[in-house]
């Protein structure tokens, strides 16, 4: 009788007991733990216009930590599931989500559910975990997330992440760097102020604290989960200016063969006078190839990948090689065994500046032999362990050996650094009203070179997290996590990062959320210890740097005017202590990492999405527009200057259109002009102003796509001495066989 | 009233689509961002010594939109190093159109780092100050003349002394320096112009400082100077100067010979004098 019950039951001491015997006696035995009697959901998920089955469909059992993704026939099936009434949620990529409410679930039996989704051109709630470190509604989060679906990324023929990232709302690049809403301006090769993750796991450089833009081929990208603001409750160090979460793709049920040719080629400068080379022979091509596909329990998706370019400038050139790897096998009850590799490498020329104004694509002839070799290895391995529909765990353990080199031509001079992590996280649904999250987390970065020495540093912190839903449509999530930073033989530094968020619902066309939380970043052991002579200045270190913090302030709301237009806004507010910029002194020509003791960022970020069938000459045009647009103000509070490397505002406008096979889109790319630089602040400066256009046309399983990026020829320098490229016209074509 | 609804969603729409037309307007504006410097400045160089320093990396024409700038990042430099092939070169530099408050040669060395000093020529105008010109779109290209001399770089003799402050270095210290003068200057643009050596490595107290100079030229005036944080170079503040010691409150001299070390060039630097 007790199995009757609508809901299913708590979790019990017992049972957690019992679940953590069976982990030590071996997965091999967890059927044991199989006691009661367990229902089914099976089903299926098709285009609601055509009636045909839809492979890779998410679907999520809400409240509970199971779900499933649906086969090539478009069908799923979820065991062991507690009898009970269930809300099931199918989602996929270029479709709308749909919901299913009340899917009751007896013992011993199978349920079955059918799902119609609706094609649409643009996604408007999709799945993200960034927000709570478990599948989330994008509109259930209590703080600021934007995606960038691999559908987008695919459209704009990305040849790696930040092509794939630089048009997503409130997000800048700094050469290299990522600023989200201008979280790290640009800190000349030495640290990120955002967190990069792949699948979850941190992939930074453990000694620069660089990532690796090219460190798995476009093709492998599910999805890309930008947080805005401090994340450190739940993500641990670096997450100060917000977090970005690389996921990769699954191996799909049927083989699967995918493959991506793009090319690009270089017009000649705007200017005559600074044409440098044959123009003519500039150009890039990069080829990806990857196949998957599930056997049985096991799947495995393997992708390799070559680009290689002449560069638009000299030292431009670069020969780049990605190889990746995903294994996953399931165990009896769900149990998920996930292994992926990626490893890239790269020869490439360091561009560090221009000749002269009037010589932009050139270099100093005594920088030419300015190549070094850079390559990395990211490795993870993770076991997720559904005890039961109610609780799971999963441990991880992850590595990431990098030779970065830097921006200083001194690449050569660099021993890999090791990064090695650990962590376990537990999943808890306690009751209906409580999904709590708690784990600890446990990373280490090596780096050891002529000019750093042999440095060590580690973190561990333990976090949890509770949301809790109130009423049915408000939901408070409170958190708290505490690092302790020990740099070896160094200082000790105790971090401290809560984090409370609130989501309400006041109709199903609404929400609203609220936010305040911690965030921090250690210092990089290049930012501590480097010391080096370069171009007349010299790099001092400062072992005495303390970690950087910051509290941020988040308030918005997604509304939608119709079914098919939304705006999301939001008001944001970062208060950095100890922030760390490089500090230049021009008199003696040194340069140091120091802390400021307070800075401040606020402003306002709004993005609207309109999307809706429009019939013309008998043809379903599908227009869609996005509009962004983040507006800040920056401070140095001890200086009262703004902020170098942050422009105040940033935005995009892009509109699509798709009828038939052909998929056509403008995409105008704007930043406001940078306050202040601080290398050459003579120099020019000017905002950015990017218009770029797509078309592609779709025939049998392949695309054929053309574009041209920067087609008004617009010269602009994110930091000084570096022009953008000028007009690329683009060539590719992708297929999934 | 859904109806109703709807229409002003329709409308509110249609603002919007107009609002995005008239935000993609300014790029048919045909903008295109950064480009080129329109002038130009060509000097000619007569080297009066034609010995090149063996360590010499290079000599930069430089540029001074103002003078002295607030820090040395704010000076065109030309890309290249001039030639010193010759007795008389020409060199040239791109430049925005605007005033220009000097222009000078920056010798650079391959051994040390980069010291102010090493500006070893600097055109002087009739009365002794640096030499200004415009670069407009009327006129985009100046020319001028400018006698070098590399022999000022050779700083083979050197003095010696003991700088004793009357405290502790102030926190927000940038840099504190001691310099050696050809003449008392009188003006901020004129520790520019009378500079013959330079050390920003002052750091500690008493400070014991060693500071090279030309042999056979006379140092009229050596003095320790501060900067405070975000200070410029036009900002100076002197700490205390090297006294005759045969005439207590007046600058002391010296004309060091040929390799000569002159020792006793000891300096008592006051801290009051940083707040000005």
């Amino acid at each position: 009788m007790r199995h009757q019950k609508s809901v299913p039951p708590f979790f019990s001491f017992g049972e957690l007991f019992l679940n953590i015997r069976i982990l030590l006696f071996g997965i091999g035995l967890l059927g044991i733990s199989n006691l009661f009697a367990q229902g089914t959901i099976t089903g299926r998920a098709v285009d609601a216009a055509t009636g045909k089955p839809l492979p890779a469909v998410n679907i999520q059992v809400l409240g509970t930590v199971r779900g499933a993704a649906t086969d090539g026939a478009g069908n799923f099936r979820i065991t062991n599931l507690p009898p009970g009434a269930y809300a099931l949620r199918a989602s996929m990529i270029a479709y709308k989500p749909v919901a299913q409410d009340h899917v009751v679930v007896r013992p011993d039996r199978e349920t079955e559910v059918l799902f119609e989704l609706k094609e649409t051109p643009i996604e408007f709630e999709p799945i993200v975990v960034l927000g709570g470190r478990t599948k989330q509604r994008l509109d259930l989060s209590p703080v600021s997330l934007s995606v960038v679906t691999s559908r987008e990324i695919r459209a704009r023929n990305a040849t790696n992440l930040v092509d794939a990232l630089e048009s997503a709302p409130g997000i800048h690049f700094i050469g290299d760097q990522i600023n989200i809403r201008g979280s790290t301006g640009y800190t000349f090769g030495a640290g990120n102020k955002v967190l990069l993750l792949l699948d979850g796991v941190p992939v930074y450089a453990s000694d620069t604290g660089q990532f690796n833009w090219d460190m798995l081929p476009p093709l492998d990208i599910e999805q890309i989960e930008v947080l805005k603001g401090a994340g450190s409750t739940l993500w641990g160090a670096s997450a100060l200016g917000g977090v970005v979460n690389v996921i990769t793709q699954d191996p799909t049920p049927q083989g699967r063969l995918m493959f991506s040719m793009s090319a690009g080629k270089y017009d000649k400068p705007h200017y005559r006078e600074w044409e440098w080379t044959d123009h003519g022979r500039l150009h890039y091509t990069r080829k990806d190839v990857s196949y998957g596909r599930r056997i049985g329990n096991a799947g495995l998706r393997l992708s390799a990948g070559h680009h290689v370019s002449t560069g638009y400038t000299e030292l431009g050139d670069f020969d780049k090689f990605n190889l990746t790897g995903k294994f996953d096998y399931y165990f009896p009850r769900s149990v998920k065994w996930t292994t992926y590799a990626a490893y890239s490498l790269i020869d490439r020329g360091f561009f560090i500046q221009w000749k002269s104004q009037n010589d932009p694509y050139e270099v100093d002839p005594s920088n030419l032999d300015n190549y070094a070799t850079v390559n990395q290895l990211n490795l993870y391995t993770r076991l997720a362990v559904p005890f039961s529909s109610r609780f799971g765990l999963t441990v991880r353990a992850s590595m990431v050996r990098s030779l970065m080199g830097n921006e200083f031509g001194e690449g050569s001079g660099f021993n890999p650094a090791i990064g090695q992590g650990g962590e376990i996280q537990a999943d808890w649904i306690p009751s209906p009203l409580h999904t709590l999250t708690a784990g600890v987390q446990y990373q280490h970065d090596a780096g050891s070179t002529k000019f750093i020495g042999d440095r060590k540093g580690y973190f561990i912190g333990p976090y949890i997290q509770d949301e809790w839903k109130i009423l049915h449509n408000l939901r408070v999530t409170a958190g708290f996590r505490y690092d302790r930073y020990q740099l070896v033989g160094g200082l000790k530094e105790d971090l401290w990062s809560p984090r409370l968020g609130v989501n309400w619902k006041p109709s199903e066309r609404s929400s609203v959320r609220a936010s305040v939380g911690s965030g921090f970043r250690a210092a990089t052991i290049v930012e501590r210890f480097l010391e080096l002579s370069i171009m007349n200045f010299k790099i001092l270190r400062n072992e005495n740097l303390k970690a950087e913090q910051a509290w941020a302030y988040d308030i918005g709301g997604r509304f939608y005017f119709t079914e098919n237009w939304n705006i999301d806004l939001s008001l944001f507010l970062n208060d950095y202590r100890e922030l760390i910029e490089a500090h230049l002194d021009l008199i003696r020509g040194q340069i140091q990492f120091r802390n400021i003791p307070r800075a401040r960022l606020k402003g306002v970020e709004a993005t609207t999405r309109w999307a809706s069938p429009v019939f013309f000459a008998g043809r379903n045009w599908k227009p869609a527009l996005e509009l962004t647009l983040t507006a800040m103000d920056h401070e140095d509070l001890k200086w009262n200057e703004p902020l170098p490397y942050r422009p105040k505002v940033i935005g995009n406008i892009k509109a699509q259109m798709e009828s038939g096979p052909v998929h056509a889109e403008a995409v105008y790319r704007y930043a406001g002009r940078i306050d202040a630089v601080k290398v050459y602040p003579i120099n020019d400066r000017v905002p950015m102003k990017f218009f770029d256009v797509r078309l592609s046309y779709s025939v049998w399983k392949l695309k054929v796509l053309c574009g041209v990026v920067n087609l008004l020829q617009y010269n602009y320098a994110p930091m000084e001495s570096n022009l953008m490229p000028m007009r690329t016209f683009t060539f590719g074509l992708q297929g999934a066989l | 009233m859904q109806l109703k609804l709807h229409s002003t969603w329709l409308s509110a729409f249609r603002a919007f689509v107009l609002l995005s037309g008239l935000l993609i307007l300014p790029v048919c504006d045909i903008d295109h961002g950064i480009a080129p410097l329109p002038g130009k400045l060509s000097v000619q160089v007569f080297f009066l010594n034609k010995e090149v320093p063996e360590q010499t990396q290079g000599v930069y024409l430089f540029v001074a939109p103002v003078f002295p700038p607030h820090a040395i990042n704010e000076l065109f430099l030309s890309p290249n190093s001039i030639p010193l092939d010759n007795d008389t070169v020409m060199a040239e530099i791109v430049l925005p159109y605007g005033h220009y408050e000097a222009v000078g040669l920056w010798w650079y060395s391959t051994l040390t780092e980069s010291n102010l000093a090493d500006v070893f020529t600097l055109k002087l105008g009739p009365d002794f100050l640096p030499y200004q010109f415009d670069i407009t779109p009327e006129k985009p290209h100046h020319e001028i003349e400018l006698f070098a001399n590399l022999d000022r770089v050779n700083r083979e003799s050197s003095l010696e002394g003991t700088i004793t402050f009357n405290g502790p270095f102030p926190p927000n210290t940038l840099a504190t320096a001691v310099a050696a003068f050809q003449h008392v200057p009188q003006r901020d643009v004129e520790y520019y112009v009378w500079l013959e050596s330079i050390d920003f490595s002052v750091d500690s107290n008493p400070f014991h400082f060693r500071l090279p100079v030309r042999s056979r030229r006379r140092i009229r005036y050596i003095a320790v100077f501060w900067l405070g944080e975000k200070m410029g170079l036009h900002e100076l503040r002197m700490l205390g100067f090297y006294e005759n010691p045969d005439v207590p409150g007046t600058p002391g001299e010296f004309l060091p010979r040929t390799g000569e070390t002159l020792t006793g060039v000891d300096i008592q630097a006051d801290w009051a004098k940083a707040v000005r």
